[in-house]
């Protein structure tokens, strides 16, 4: 009698196991759902760059994607016909949900508003970058921001909300 | 989100905990087989301490590192608790030391998560840490001690707490190897600044174990140091080389130093040494061969047995009683820990916290492997602890702290990962724990499926001898159901009681230690029911007990008031008495003399085996004595008055079935096929089959001894003769001589003789009864060890009138 009464127990106990197993099993896939709808939501808000090289004139170029490399060498997203440039002189990147500017040792610095920069630094609309004897100037596209990292506690947030 | 799938599964971690208590607090019931038994109860504060510092735990996770993986401390979690009973299971001062040192464990996790959010401490200060475990490892060389009081000198003791220092070292290592090798970047494999300082440091590491005989720690050293080359350059050729080292390492092991040596002979060869060197895996793969699909349930199995079990073999005692089931969970949850700590490493955003991650995760995947790749033989044995498992204080602290480095870098949900260079070393890392952790779950389930059959039936295998004491064994009766050895005592302390000591060297013994003889051996399988009882009855036990059902009764066609008698009139004298039915070859009569006291065994047997009057020898069926003239009136009957040829005498030997055993169910031994029949020896009992025929109108009767069994469903069923009666002499003929050795006055025929072989005599009386016997036919032999025809005739006068008066 006592053996039967512990070999239901025993079986409950290797239910109880894959029962945790089970939801782990669960949670990971939801966990695979969530990061997908996450990536899949994430967007680049384009950037508009208005570009004048010395004695140019400007044209305007827009991007979006999530770096933005600008130099004397030809292979750079914003290649510059300016000898006071850089090959690779600085780069524009995307994260933390900022368009950063960074200055990629460049001989003759790259400015911000005519400040020179040293460390990474967010800029917004309307800043004037300077490489070399080039200028660009920037306007942000004003499409909607999807934080990546929002918290999706509930079920109905799940949804991409586009 | 986080908190929420972390909750849940605590929730059923803590739900199979509970259900594991339940049904250890039920196991003495179970074992003995009734509701009035001692409960255990004392392993639920084990539980409840476990409770309430996971709760606590957790919600000290969720507050402070409010991002962290949500799967690593359940699974941690659910694997300290399952240890914990574990141990309280097989000894309860050890699980209360444990549930003091999960508490401590689970206390420190919750402090470094409030007060240590930040990990660079750890990266100032590697080399005071390094040094310092380092120069505690070298301590244990001078004042280490065992608390076990033999064995390698690991521990530092101070006030009866011991301390392992080379577990936190694997630890520090880890931490040391992260920071020195995220300091430097593109690191190529033949640069000096690399090579020389992880060199000096690990050989330091090794030196230091080597010395100390800790194999399975330097192991995980040199693991440890191979992945985080491995992963810092990227380079593969790193693995192939250490691979080339270690089969180097290994095979100058095992010619020069002896543990290696001693640990892959037993591993190569375990069957070869099963009670020296190899008795520890061999009783391991027994326990899981034991535990089977379901296990026995915690608490019914004998996880004991194996040495060591609380620490070094926990695996095989987890195996034994939660199975197969149980072991493939058990992996998945270490898997499961392993699998997450690689993605942590993965997303952390930093190279030392990567690096650190990924040695975290090096540490307990290799120390697992090796352990319970050991208990199932599927690795050499190397003496480490099943991370979280396991018993030990310094073991649990380490495992812990890894989980709380592990926890602590899961927790950067808000920054981005750190570039990485190249994937392969991870994927790569990943697959060797996913082929080594599936081939753990292949190999148990090898032995717990398909060898177990083989395993359990060994002779080494104790668990028989346990199933002994809580399952009746049946009893052996005599031809009117009079007890001959019976089962005495209560469910869990039954003991055999051989109520006639004289009949020992027939009935034989079951004993724990000195095993089985006699017909307690023959008759095994019916007196312990796993022969003549329902299959499903069988299977039904096998599954809720892990024991057979209860044993069978079985009836000898011995019958005591005539074996008493003739027990008295051997006496002291040594030799062998059979009366037979001649008939049906039933034997009412088997004394083998000097006999012995199986009652006393637990003192006296190691000096009976050595016994020069060898007691444990039944003369009657395998004592084998030169066979003289004793046969005279066999011959007689066969040839008549003329002496007969050689070879026409050898052909009736043949006949007689003096050259092979007598088919019955107990020991019997026989002289081979032989030439000279100066040198030919016989036993009684072939002497007492072959006077039957002559009792029996020339028919030699097959001997019988087990009759009936006493089944549950049938009653008493008869087990028949192994062999079929043979006519060896016309009926005639054998009517007449048994007439002409009818002496005066006497109601039977006798005929007494000796046989000399050098120095060997023996003293033979054949007898039986006349063709008018009116009751059953019988046939007599005596033999005794001494020149003494007037006894013999003595025993077979008296036997005869005592039959005549029943």
């Amino acid at each position: 009698m006592s053996g039967t009464v512990v070999l239901a127990l025993r079986f409950l106990t290797a239910l109880a196991l894959y029962g945790f197993l089970g939801w782990v099993l669960v949670f990971l896939y939801r966990e695979i759902q969530r990061q997908g709808s996450i990536l899949v939501n994430r967007r680049i808000p384009g950037i508009s760059l208005m570009v004048r090289a010395p004695g140019g004139k400007g044209t305007m170029r827009y991007f979006n994607q999530a770096e933005i490399t600008i130099g004397r060498d030809p292979g750079c997203d914003i290649p510059l016909a300016d000898d006071t440039a850089s090959a690779r002189h600085a780069h524009l990147t995307y994260h933390h949900n900022q368009w950063w500017l960074e200055d990629l040792n460049s001989t003759n610095g790259t400015r911000l508003n005519t400040l020179k920069i040293t460390t990474p630094t967010v800029i917004t609309s309307g800043d004037e970058i300077q490489c070399g004897g080039s200028d660009l100037s920037v306007s942000l596209s004003e499409n909607v921001v999807i934080e990546p990292t929002q918290r999706l506690g509930k079920r109905d947030q799940h949804k991409p909300n586009e | 989100m986080n908190s929420q799938v972390q909750s849940r599964l605590l929730k059923w971690a803590a739900f199979f905990l509970f259900l594991q208590s339940m049904i250890l607090t039920l196991a003495p019931a179970v074992r003995e087989r009734s509701w009035d038994v001692d409960y255990r109860l004392s392993h639920w504060i084990g539980f409840l301490v476990w409770a309430l510092f996971t709760y606590l735990t957790h919600r000290s996770l969720v507050k402070f590192l409010p991002d962290h993986d949500p799967y690593i401390f359940p699974a941690a979690a659910l694997l300290s608790g399952w240890g914990l009973l574990t141990i309280w299971r097989l000894d309860e001062s050890f699980g209360a030391r444990q549930t003091v040192w999960l508490a401590i464990s689970m206390t420190a996790l919750m402090l470094a998560v409030r007060y240590l959010k930040e990990l660079t401490f750890l990266k100032n200060y590697k080399y005071i840490f390094l040094t310092g475990g380092l120069l505690i490892t070298a301590l244990t060389l001078v004042f280490g001690s065992n608390p076990l009081g033999v064995g390698p000198r690991l521990w530092l003791g101070l006030g009866g707490v011991y301390f392992q220092p080379s577990e936190p070292l694997k630890i520090l290592l880890v931490i040391y190897l992260a920071a020195y090798l995220s300091d430097r970047v593109n690191i190529r494999l033949s640069s000096i600044p690399l090579l020389i300082p992880t060199l000096v440091v690990t050989g330091l590491a090794l030196l230091l174990l080597l010395v100390q005989r800790d194999l399975g720690t330097a192991s995980i050293f040199i693991f440890i140091f191979t992945i985080f080359l491995f992963i810092a350059t990227g380079k593969r050729r790193i693995l192939i080389a250490t691979g080339a080292f270690l089969l180097a390492a290994l095979l100058i092991g095992y010619f020069l130093v002896d543990i290696i040596h001693v640990r892959v002979v037993g591993w190569l060869n375990p069957w070869d040494d099963p009670t020296g060197n190899s008795y520890q895996i061999i009783q391991s793969l027994l326990a899981v061969a034991n535990g089977a699909t379901l296990g026995r349930g915690l608490g019914i199995g004998s996880p004991l047995l194996v040495p060591v079990a609380i620490s070094d073999f926990i695996f095989s005692a987890i195996a034994e009683e939660t199975g197969l089931i149980g072991t493939l969970g058990l992996i998945s949850l270490i898997w499961l820990i392993l699998a997450r700590g690689l993605i942590t490493a993965l997303r952390a955003p930093g190279n030392f916290r990567r690096y650190l991650a990924a040695g975290v995760v090096t540490y307990l995947g290799v120390q697992s492997l090796l352990i319970i790749g050991g208990n199932l033989r599927l690795l050499p044995l190397t003496g480490v602890t099943l991370p979280f498992v396991s018993y030990g204080g310094s073991s649990l602290l380490t495992s812990f702290f890894a989980l709380y480095l592990l926890l602590s870098i899961s927790n950067t949900e808000e920054e981005e990962p750190a570039p990485l260079q190249s994937l392969r070393p991870y994927t790569i890392l990943a697959g060797i724990f996913a082929l080594g952790f599936a081939a753990c779950a292949v190999t148990g389930a090898w032995w717990a499926l398909f060898r177990s059959n083989d395993l359990l039936t060994r002779t080494d295998n104790a668990r028989r001898a346990i199933a002994d004491r809580f399952v009746p064994r049946g009893e052996i009766l005599d031809n009117s159901n009079l007890p001959i050895n019976i089962t005495a005592g209560e469910s869990g302390d039954f003991i055999r009681e051989y109520l006639y000591p004289d009949l020992a060297p027939i009935t034989g013994y079951t004993h724990p230690v000195y095993g089985q003889a006699g017909l307690e051996a023959s008759l095994d399988n019916y007196l312990r029911g796993l022969q003549g009882n329902p299959s499903s009855l069988i299977l039904w036990n096998q599954l809720i007990y892990g024991t057979p059902p209860s044993g069978l009764d079985v009836r000898l066609s011995i019958d005591m008031e005539l074996q008493r008698i003739a027990d008295g009139l051997l006496g002291d004298h040594s030799g062998a008495i059979i009366l037979m039915n001649a008939e049906t070859g039933e034997i009412l009569v088997m004394a083998s003399h000097p006999t012995y006291d199986p009652n006393k065994l637990d003192e006296e047997g190691d000096l009976l085996s050595q016994d020069e009057d060898s007691p444990l020898l039944n003369r009657a069926t395998q004592g084998l004595y030169p066979i003289g003239n004793v046969i005279q009136p066999l011959i007689q009957a066969q040839f008549g008055e003329e002496l007969p040829s050689e070879s026409s005498l050898l052909i009736s030997y043949e006949e007689f079935g003096f050259f092979r055993s007598p088919q019955i169910t107990m020991p019997v031994a026989s002289s081979p096929l032989t030439n000279d029949l100066a040198d030919m020896r016989v036993s009684p009992l072939q002497v007492c089959l072959a006077a039957a025929a002559l009792s029996n109108q020339g028919v030699m009767p097959a001997p019988r001894i087990a009759i009936a069994v006493n089944t549950l469903e049938q009653g008493w069923v008869v087990l028949p003769a192994l062999d079929e009666p043979r006519e060896v002499i016309q009926a005639q003929a054998a009517e007449e001589a048994a007439r002409t050795f009818v002496q005066e006055g006497k109601a039977y025929w006798s005929h007494a003789g000796r046989g000399t072989i050098s120095k060997t005599t023996v003293t033979w009386l054949v007898a039986g009864t006349p063709p008018d016997w009116r009751g059953a036919p019988l046939a007599l032999v005596v033999a005794l060890e001494e020149n003494n025809v007037p006894l013999a005739e003595r025993i077979g006068d008296k036997l005869f009138t005592a039959i005549l008066e029943q």
